[in-house]
C-alpha cells in the first residue's frame, strides 16, 4: 500500500483530500502544515508519496531531501489553487514530480496518483539504467588497465590475463570491476 | 544617431538599432567628459521606435530577505517607468516555485540564488532548462549562525567548532536555503575550510529562511546559513550568534542576481534591457549611503521581507554585532553598485559555483564551465545596458579572489580547482 504524506498549510482546506486517500486505499502516514519539521517527519513516516501545495515554501525543504537521497528517492506531487494548469505541467513533464492543480477533486487522483507514480518509476529506471551503463563503461577501462599490468608483471598474454582476472574475481565472489580495481591498487602500491 | 524612423517592431538584431546604440553609449560618455548628466540623452533613446520594449509589464519574482532590495526599489522608486516598462514585483514562498515559475512563464524574471541558475542550466534536482543570469544584484551581506547553546560549550569559530564535532558523539544538523543555492555553498565551503566534512561529519536540511530562527529555537538545528535579516534576528531574539559573515568566507562574493530564462532575453530583448537598466538604477541609487535608511523602511514592510525595521537596518550599514561580545564597522557589508563591480556577471562567479557542485557531487561529471558559463551569464547584454547608462564595466571578464582557506579562484582552471579540495563528497 502507498505511504502517503500530506502537507498544507491549511490543513482544513485538504482534510476532504485526506479522506478521499484514506477511502481510496492509501496509507496516509502523515497530514501536516508546512512549518512542521519536515525532514524529520521524512524520515519518520518514510512516506513514498508527498503530496505539497505549489506555493509552500517547504518545497525546498522536500527538494533538499530528494537531491541529497538519491539512493533513496521518492514522488512528490504537488497541487495548485489557481488556474494554469497547462503551463506547469510542461514545467514538470522532463522532472519527477506531477502537479495537480484546482480543487482537489476526488475523482481525480487516482489516475493522477497513477500516473505520478508511473512516471516517477519510468524516471528512476532510466536513471538507473544510465548510472549503470556509466559505471560498466569504467569498469571497463578499468579491467583493461588492469589486464595491462597482469600482461607486463607476469608476461601474459591478452586472453590469459583475462581469464585469470575472471577466476579470481569467480573465486572471490566480487565483481570483474572490483577485482581489476584491486589489481590497480596493489600494482601501485608496489610501484 | 537615427531616432524617428526606424519602425517599432524592428528586430534586435538590427543593425542600426545596434549601431544607434553604441551611438548613445558614446554620447553619454562625451557628456560625462564634458561635466553633462547623460539624462536627457538616455530619455531620447526610450523615445526611439526601435528600442521600445516588447512587454511593457514585467512581472518579477523575489524571495523576502534583504537583498531582494534592487527589485522593490525599481518599482517602488518608478525607475521602472523612467524606461518604459512596469515592474510587478511578485513574493514568493520558495526557491523551487521562482525556478519553477521562471521556466513555466509565470515569472518574466527574479531576484534568484546565484548558484540555482547553474543548477537549473544543468538539470539537478529538476528539468534542464536554458537560463540567463542577467546582472549581479549583490555581494556580501549573508552569514552563518550557531546556537547559543555552541557558544556555552566554548564554540565561537571554525576551529572550536571543529574540536567540539571531534569530541562529541551526537548529530549536529546545519540548514542551507537550497540544495545548489548560495547558502549551501557558503556552509559547506566554511565548514570544508574547517576539516569538516559538510556530507559526512554533520547533517544538512533545508529550511525557508523566515523559519530558521524559530526552528533553531525549537532544537531542529545548531547551526544555519541564510541572508539577512535572519542572522541579525536570531541576535536580537537571543537564539544564536554570528559565527562568520560570508563575506569574511569570501570577500564581495556573488549572491543573488537578476535572472531569467535564455527564451525571455531572446523574445523580448528590449524588454530585457529596460528591466536591467531601472534595476541597475535602483542598485545605484541603494548603494548611497544616504538612502539605506529609507530603503529599510521600505523593504522592511509586510509586503517585502515583513521583519521590524531596526534589525533590517543596522547590517545592512555595516553595523555589525556577532552576538557574543565583538562589534565592528564592516567595509564589505552588503554591496549593490560599488561603482560598477557589484552588478558586472563575472564568468568566473558563475563557474564557481559549478565547480562547487562538482565538489559536492551534485554534479556527477566536469561540465564545460567556460562555455557553460559563457552561455549563461550575459555579459554582452550587460555591457549593453551599462554602457547605455555611462555605468564603468570591469575590463576582464574573469576576476581573482582569495578565499577563507587562503586558495586563489580566478578562474583559470575550473576542472583542477574543483578536483583539489581534500575535504569534499
Amino acid at each position: 500500500m502507498l505511504r502517503v504524506m500530506l502537507v498544507d498549510e491549511n490543513q482544513e482546506r485538504s482534510a476532504p483530500l485526506q479522506q478521499y486517500l484514506v477511502e481510496a486505499g492509501y496509507n496516509v502516514v502523515g497530514h501536516l502544515s508546512d512549518t512542521a519539521d519536515l525532514n524529520k517527519a521524512v524520515v519518520q513516516m518514510q512516506p513514498d508519496v508527498i503530496i505539497i501545495d505549489t506555493e509552500s515554501p517547504s518545497r525546498d525543504t522536500l527538494e533538499h531531501i530528494c537531491v541529497v537521497s538519491r539512493d533513496d528517492p521518492r514522488a512528490i506531487v504537488m497541487f495548485a489553487h489557481d488556474g494554469e494548469t497547462e503551463m506547469i505541467r510542461a514545467a514538470t513533464r522532463a522532472g519527477v514530480s506531477a502537479y495537480v492543480v484546482g480543487a482537489l477533486e476526488s475523482a481525480r487522483l487516482k489516475p493522477i496518483m497513477d500516473a505520478a507514480m508511473v512516471r516517477f518509476e519510468e524516471y528512476q529506471a532510466l536513471k538507473n539504467e544510465l548510472e549503470m551503463t556509466a559505471t560498466k563503461l569504467a569498469e571497463r577501462k578499468t579491467i583493461d588497465r588492469a589486464k595491462g599490468i597482469l600482461m607486463k608483471q607476469r608476461g601474459l598474454d591478452e586472453d590469459t590475463a583475462y581469464q585469470s582476472l575472471r577466476k579470481l574475481a569467480m573465486q572471490r565472489g566480487l565483481r570483474m570491476g572490483e577485482i581489476a580495481k584491486q589489481v590497480i591498487q596493489a600494482a601501485e602500491l608496489l610501484a | 544617431m537615427k531616432f524617428i524612423d526606424e519602425k517599432p517592431e524592428a528586430l534586435p538584431t538590427n543593425p542600426e538599432r545596434r549601431q544607434f546604440l553604441q551611438g548613445a553609449a558614446a554620447a553619454a560618455g562625451a557628456a560625462a567628459v564634458v561635466g553633462m548628466g547623460s539624462l536627457g540623452i538616455q530619455q531620447a533613446a526610450w523615445a526611439a521606435g526601435s528600442d521600445a520594449p516588447e512587454l511593457t509589464e514585467v512581472k518579477i519574482g523575489f524571495i523576502p530577505l534583504t537583498d531582494c532590495a534592487p527589485i522593490a526599489v525599481a518599482s517602488a522608486m518608478g525607475f521602472d517607468k523612467k524606461y518604459g516598462i512596469k515592474i510587478t514585483p511578485s513574493k514568493e514562498a520558495s526557491w523551487a516555485g521562482v525556478r519553477d515559475k521562471l521556466i513555466n512563464g509565470e515569472l518574466h524574471a527574479a531576484h534568484v540564488l546565484y548558484g540555482m541558475m547553474y543548477g537549473a542550466q544543468l538539470g539537478i534536482g529538476g528539468p534542464q532548462k536554458d537560463m540567463n543570469v542577467l546582472m549581479t544584484l549583490n555581494h556580501n551581506g549573508q552569514a552563518i549562525t550557531l546556537a547559543n547553546q555552541l557558544s556555552e560549550k566554548g564554540v565561537k569559530d571554525g576551529p572550536t567548532l571543529k574540536r567540539m564535532l571531534d569530541n562529541e558523539n551526537r548529530d549536529y544538523t546545519f540548514a542551507q536555503t537550497f540544495p545548489t543555492g548560495t547558502h549551501a555553498m557558503w556552509l559547506y565551503y566554511w565548514l570544508g575550510a574547517h576539516g569538516i566534512n559538510p556530507m559526512k561529519d554533520v547533517k544538512t536540511i533545508v529550511v525557508p529562511p523566515p523559519q530558521m530562527v524559530a526552528n533553531m529555537r525549537v532544537g531542529n538545528m545548531d547551526g544555519f546559513c541564510v541572508g539577512e535579516p535572519w542572522n541579525a534576528r536570531a541576535i536580537s531574539d537571543k537564539i544564536g550568534f554570528t559565527v562568520t559573515t560570508t563575506q569574511d568566507i569570501w570577500t564581495d562574493h556573488p549572491e543573488k542576481v537578476l535572472g531569467t530564462t535564455a527564451a525571455f532575453t531572446a523574445k523580448y530583448p528590449n524588454t530585457t534591457r529596460a528591466m536591467m537598466m531601472a534595476v541597475l538604477e535602483a542598485s545605484r541609487y541603494i548603494d548611497a549611503t544616504a538612502n539605506r535608511a529609507a530603503v529599510a523602511k521600505l523593504i522592511s514592510s509586510k509586503s517585502y521581507v515583513n521583519a521590524p525595521e531596526d534589525v533590517i537596518l543596522g547590517r545592512f550599514l555595516g553595523h555589525y554585532d556577532n552576538g557574543i561580545g565583538k562589534k565592528w564597522e564592516d567595509p564589505n557589508y552588503m554591496k549593490f553598485f560599488n561603482d560598477g563591480k557589484t552588478p558586472f556577471p563575472y564568468l568566473s562567479d558563475g563557474m564557481w559555483f559549478m565547480t562547487q557542485h562538482k565538489r559536492w557531487g551534485l554534479l556527477k561529471t566536469d561540465p564545460d564551465y567556460l562555455a557553460v558559463a559563457k552561455k549563461v551569464n550575459r555579459i554582452d547584454l550587460y555591457k549593453e545596458a551599462a554602457g547605455a547608462m555611462g555605468i564603468s564595466v570591469p575590463k576582464d571578464d574573469m576576476r581573482s579572489s582569495k578565499l577563507v582557506d587562503g586558495v586563489v579562484w580566478d578562474g583559470k582552471d575550473p576542472k583542477a580547482y574543483a578536483a583539489s579540495f581534500k575535504v569534499k563528497v
